[in-house]
């Protein structure tokens, strides 16, 4: 006669526990197998269990009223019979085979722990490096924390590793006759191949007016009295906006694949920015649903951004069109500047400048500025170029305070 | 042998089932007088008669529970769901019985369930869908889209062939691309094939948007962007071989898919490149597909679904990170 | 008009062994042809599929089972129709067919092992032509028809039993599969176990008409009969079995019963039924009913009543010791075993890293 235990097993799909209504045996009371031993009640019945052993009941765990844990111990009854080995679990385990209740162990099974990655993981330091890079680093032996990025945001790329992992001679080695080798990576290889591309794939010609910019400058002084000060860029922007929305062909690109020219709906203003580590052109989405103020704030806020290296890759892309400036000082005019692909046009704005200017028969000291455009010659011809410059010029022109 | 489109195809690939084992059955709306409203069936019940190719009610969830049934005494069920719209009635046949019926019993289920899927037909709701990601989720089935007539042919032959239940999504809008096909030539489940071999960023495509990811390499090359495009042909299986050893050479990916970005099959993928291929990545990865809307009216359709520039576009901005 | 299929008198065997009431008639009682041996066999089977109900119950309340769902009331139907089919006819059942399982040879204790939470099925169907237990409720009566129309293509001579309870036949399936069946002319007979409750909804509150009578809808006869006679339902199964069999298409029999325990274990049926319609019931309780016809037949005498009740014990004791000492099969098998018949390279690999991570260290 061994004294078995038998624990509350989980009545009903995930129960937890039970209260104890009223035994129907009591101590010393002899029971048979399924003979009822009480009555419970769980969260969704009241039922009778039934003895699994026949035997003597020993001993009675709970109290009418308590409440009794799922895999907590109900009823010892020194089995009758029986040999022990029938029973080979019974005690050594809370009976609840399937249901789970709380803290039983999970006999037999146990998962092996998760072996760690058997990369050593970065230091937390401000390395921006993507997973293929670092682990590049890491077989050629470079410590990512001493090299410079030149990627977006100053990201560390693969050539910068590879540049980094070379001797330091033969990265920028003098060679015999003087000259210098720079490895070209990062913003540098980008804007090249975007410029091939365009030189290579779009014929583009170029147009050049002056514009009379003392309406312009005279709305300048006026905000800068009244400590609103504002540079001439967002009335750039806006001017082009403007000229777009008569010409929405300047708007658009070339899709060799289909013989299409796609007009875009939004106006996207790329902004050429010169920064220390190239040419970045961020993209001011949606300039033609905004006032001259958001223009400036958006813009002010691209070109800090691009200048930080802090804008997402997302906010250089996508743009419809592009605004660049050449000459912001210094004796420089104007240039001939070159097609952002898969862009249609690039307008670039000379400096600001006292000239002379013939106004009403007479030659007076007025403020001027160049503007050039360049345009793909597969959308736009020389007249719609033209019509373009003079609608932009106008604009310009016609700024009031 | 002459071009055939990939209509012709799977209409070739079902008449050689049908030949070749008489426990082949091919049944669904529309499949045996008309020959299916794509014509997909054309001819196959004068051909093999109306006990083994044939019409049924109009009622998708019975359309997939027979075949339990069917497939319990041996028969081999390829029925048709006639759009990829009309596939949810069946959900519950296809989630609660043909995925688990093996494994609730033993008995295979070798079920092949043909549907038209995806866009760019200029059709009406509920007819340019695409459910795949809801069937790659369910563990039992196999999941298949060729994108060319030959490959039609012959995952179709696999699908039939195969003991476990295959979901074989045909990209209506290919049914009329025309092509040599070789009937001998066996594409078996779970293997995709590089469609064009390139080497700046990889770009996985399957179905309808492999053309269109082809186009892009096109396009690119002009440029002097070398695109590497993947068919996937299987989507569960994924054959994550073939898409790491393009990442090796490549370490930039593009998954481009029709179905709406968000929850997409596009999002295990790179789930998996992330997890097999992490040291292999030189820039996030990019998911091209449909907005996370229901599909659009028709004539919007070409603003939601991937177009060459938006790959283009992806491509230049994998590019981007060095 | 005239494509329509009307369901003639002469079309239906069924009816005439039958009352208005759905009560099997004298004569009809009289010409089944089953032998002394054969009758009381019946009994034997109910008492003993409702004692392993019991035996289940108990062994749930124990810990043994995680859930049971119990067919008490209902074995009239279960014996009645295992009695009335050849073993190669096959029988689509819901989840409460536990004792049409055990009359088609299929161990109880091995059956049970699917609610002690060791496997989804637990039997081959083809070696016993008895499907497995679907839990969707309705979802398998397509997969009936299905094997119904598989049997019409081989130019088989078995017939399918798709049954179900009133519950399903709210359900889209159950209607796709009716029509299914009836264009088809599927050798398929529909038995619908009318116990009058789905889990806590009433009959009433299920459908607004008859059950049976809609099989004039589908093109075939339907009957509603008296669930609680294990010779009704043979009689009518039989018939409709062999009127499918010559190949006249699907019949639908609704058998009046009811299910005088909880939906399950997990369920307490005083939240929403009255003692006094279980004790309505109680008196048509099939086995009581059953046994006093055959001793006023002079059938069966107490002590063949004893020897029933001591073979019974002991196969439900045995039962109960063959449950406790299933083998609990490995982890890996259990999960991943049957999933495919070609599984991908991926499954394998993820059942080879689990079955690793389950090596102790």
């Amino acid at each position: 006669m061994a004294d078995q235990t038998f624990r509350l097993p989980d009545l009903g799909e995930g129960l937890t526990e039970a209260q104890l209504v009223a035994w129907r045996v009591q101590e010393g009371a002899h029971v048979d197998v399924n003979a009822p031993l009480c009555d419970v009640e769980t969260a969704k019945a009241v039922v009778v269990i039934p003895s699994p052993w026949a035997g003597t009941v020993q001993k009675l765990h709970a109290r009418p009223g308590d409440s009794v844990a799922v895999g907590a111990p109900l009823v010892t009854i020194a089995a009758q019979g029986a040999p022990a080995s029938a029973e080979p679990a019974a005690e050594a385990a809370p009976s609840t085979l399937v249901g789970y209740g709380p803290g039983g162990p999970e006999a037999g099974i146990r998962r092996r722990a998760r072996v760690a990655p058997s990369a050593a993981v970065e230091p937390s330091t401000d390395v921006r490096a993507a997973p293929f890079v670092r682990q590049m680093a890491k077989e050629k032996g470079v410590d990512l924390a001493q090299v410079t990025g030149s990627g977006p945001g100053g990201r560390i790329t693969k050539a910068d590793v590879d540049s980094a992992a070379a001797p330091a001679a033969a990265a920028s080695a003098p060679s015999t006759d003087g000259e210098r080798r720079i490895s070209v990576v990062g913003i540098r290889k980008a804007i090249a191949r975007q410029m091939v591309r365009s030189v290579s794939t779009i014929p583009q010609f170029t147009e050049f007016a002056i514009f009379d910019a003392t309406n312009l400058m005279a709305a300048r002084e006026q905000r800068k009295a009244s400590g609103r000060p504002m540079t001439p860029l967002p009335y750039f922007i806006a001017g082009v906006v403007k000229a777009v929305r008569a010409y929405p062909l300047m708007n658009s690109s070339w899709d060799e694949s289909r013989d299409e020219i796609i007009v875009k709906q939004p106006i996207n203003v790329g902004v050429a920015v010169n920064t220390s580590q190239g040419l970045l052109v961020p993209v001011l989405r949606g300039a033609d649903k905004l006032e001259l103020e958001a223009i400036a704030e958006q813009s002010a806020h691209l070109v800090d951004g691009a200048r930080a290296g802090t804008l997402p890759p997302g906010q250089m892309s996508g743009g419809t069109i592009t605004v660049t400036n050449v000459g912001a000082s210094g004796p420089v005019e104007t240039g001939t500047p070159i097609i952002n692909p898969p862009e249609c046009c690039v307008v670039a704005f000379g400096a600001i400048k006292p000239r002379p200017m013939v106004v009403n028969g007479q030659v007076l000291a007025r403020s001027g500025a160049w503007i050039s455009i360049s345009v793909d010659h597969r959308i736009v011809d020389g007249a719609l170029a033209t019509e373009f410059l003079t609608a932009l010029v106008a604009e310009l022109e016609s700024i009031r305070a | 042998m002459e071009p055939v489109t990939m209509a012709k195809a799977i209409n070739l690939s079902l008449r050689d089932a049908l030949a070749g084992d008489d426990d082949v059955l091919v049944f669904g709306e529309d499949v045996g007088t008309l020959g299916g409203v794509f014509r997909i069936t054309d001819g196959l019940q004068k051909a093999f008669g109306s006990d083994r190719v044939f019409d049924t009610p109009l009622a998708e969830s019975a359309i997939i529970g027979i075949c339990i049934g069917l497939a319990l005494r041996g028969f081999k069920p390829v029925p048709e769901i006639q759009f990829d719209g009309f596939i949810y009635p069946a959900f519950d046949q296809i989630v609660s019985h043909v995925a688990k019926y093996r494994n609730r019993t033993g008995v295979s289920m070798p079920i092949t369930i043909r549907v038209p899927f995806g866009g760019r037909i200029g059709a009406v709701e509920h007819h340019s869908e695409s459910p795949e990601a809801y069937f790659t989720h369910t563990a039992g089935l196999k999941v298949v889209a060729p994108s060319t007539p030959g490959d039609a042919y012959a995952l179709l032959q696999s699908a039939i062939a195969d003991p476990d239940p295959v979901i074989f999504f045909e990209p209506k809008a290919r049914y009329y691309l025309k092509e040599e096909i070789d009937t001998a030539k066996e594409v078996p489940i779970g293997q995709a094939r590089v469609a064009r071999g390139g080497s700046g960023v990889t770009v996985i495509a399957y179905g309808p948007t492999v053309g269109i990811a082809l186009d892009a390499a096109k396009a690119a090359e002009k440029e002097n962007i070398s695109l590497e495009v993947i068919d996937l042909r299987s989507l569960s299986p994924l054959d994550m071989p073939t898409i790491l050893a393009s990442l090796q050479k490549t370490h930039r990916a593009i998954v481009v898919h029709e179905a709406p970005v968000f929850g997409g099959f596009g999002g295990e993928i790179v789930a998996r490149i992330a997890d097999d291929g992490f040291d292999l990545l030189e820039a996030p990865i990019a998911r091209i597909g449909g907005m996370d809307t229901p599909y659009p009216p028709a004539r919007y359709e070409k603003l939601y679904l991937p177009d060459v520039d938006r790959i283009l576009e992806a491509a230049d901005l994998a590019l981007a990170y060095g | 008009m005239a494509d329509v299929v009307r369901v003639v008198a002469a079309d239906d065997p069924v009816r005439p062994l039958f009352s208005p009431a759905g009560e099997l008639t004298a004569d009809a009682r009289g010409t089944l042809g089953l032998s002394p041996d054969e009758l009381r066999d019946l009994y034997h089977k109910m008492v003993w599929i409702r004692r392993t109900d019991q035996e289940a119950l108990n062994l749930q309340r124990q810990g043994e089972l995680g859930l049971w769902g119990p067919y008490q009331g209902q074995e009239a139907i279960h014996v009645g129709t295992v009695a009335a089919l050849r073993p190669t006819d096959w029988i689509f059942p819901s989840y409460r067919e536990f004792g049409m399982g055990m009359c088609r040879g299929i161990d109880p204790a091995e059956m049970l092992t699917l609610f002690r939470g060791l496997s989804h099925g637990p039997w081959d169907p083809r070696r016993y032509h008895f499907a497995p237990l679907v839990i969707p409720v309705a979802s398998q009566v397509p997969h009936a028809v299905g094997m119904a129309m598989g049997s019409r293509f081989k130019h088989g001579d078995d017939v399918v039993l798709s049954t179900f309870g009133d519950g399903a036949t709210s359900k889209g399936d159950w209607h796709e599969a009716m029509n299914f069946a009836g264009v088809f002319r599927a050798p398929v007979v529909f038995l619908c176990q009318n116990n009058r409750w789905a889990i806590s909804v009433p009959l009433a509150k299920q459908t607004a008409g008859s059950i049976a009578e809609r099989a004039q809808g589908y093109g075939f006869p339907g009957i509603r009969i008296d669930g609680n006679d294990v010779l009704a339902v043979l009689a009518a199964v039989r018939a409709a079995a062999a009127r499918a069999r010559q190949g006249d298409g699907p019949y639908l029999i609704e058998a009046m019963t009811y299910r005088m325990g909880p939906h399950t274990t997990s369920d307490d049926p005083t939240r929403y039924r009255s003692e006094t319609d279980l004790e309505r019931w109680n008196v048509k309780d099939p086995i009581p009913r059953y046994r006093e016809w055959l001793q006023g037949q002079g059938l069966i005498d107490e002590a063949s009543l004893a020897a029933i009740n001591r073979e019974v014990e002991t196969a439900v004791e045995a039962t109960r010791n063959r449950l406790k000492s299933a083998p609990v099969p490995a982890a890996g098998e259990a999960i991943f075993g049957r999933v495919y018949q070609h599984p991908p390279d991926s499954f394998l690999e993820e059942r080879q890293e689990f079955e690793s991570s389950l090596e102790s260290n």
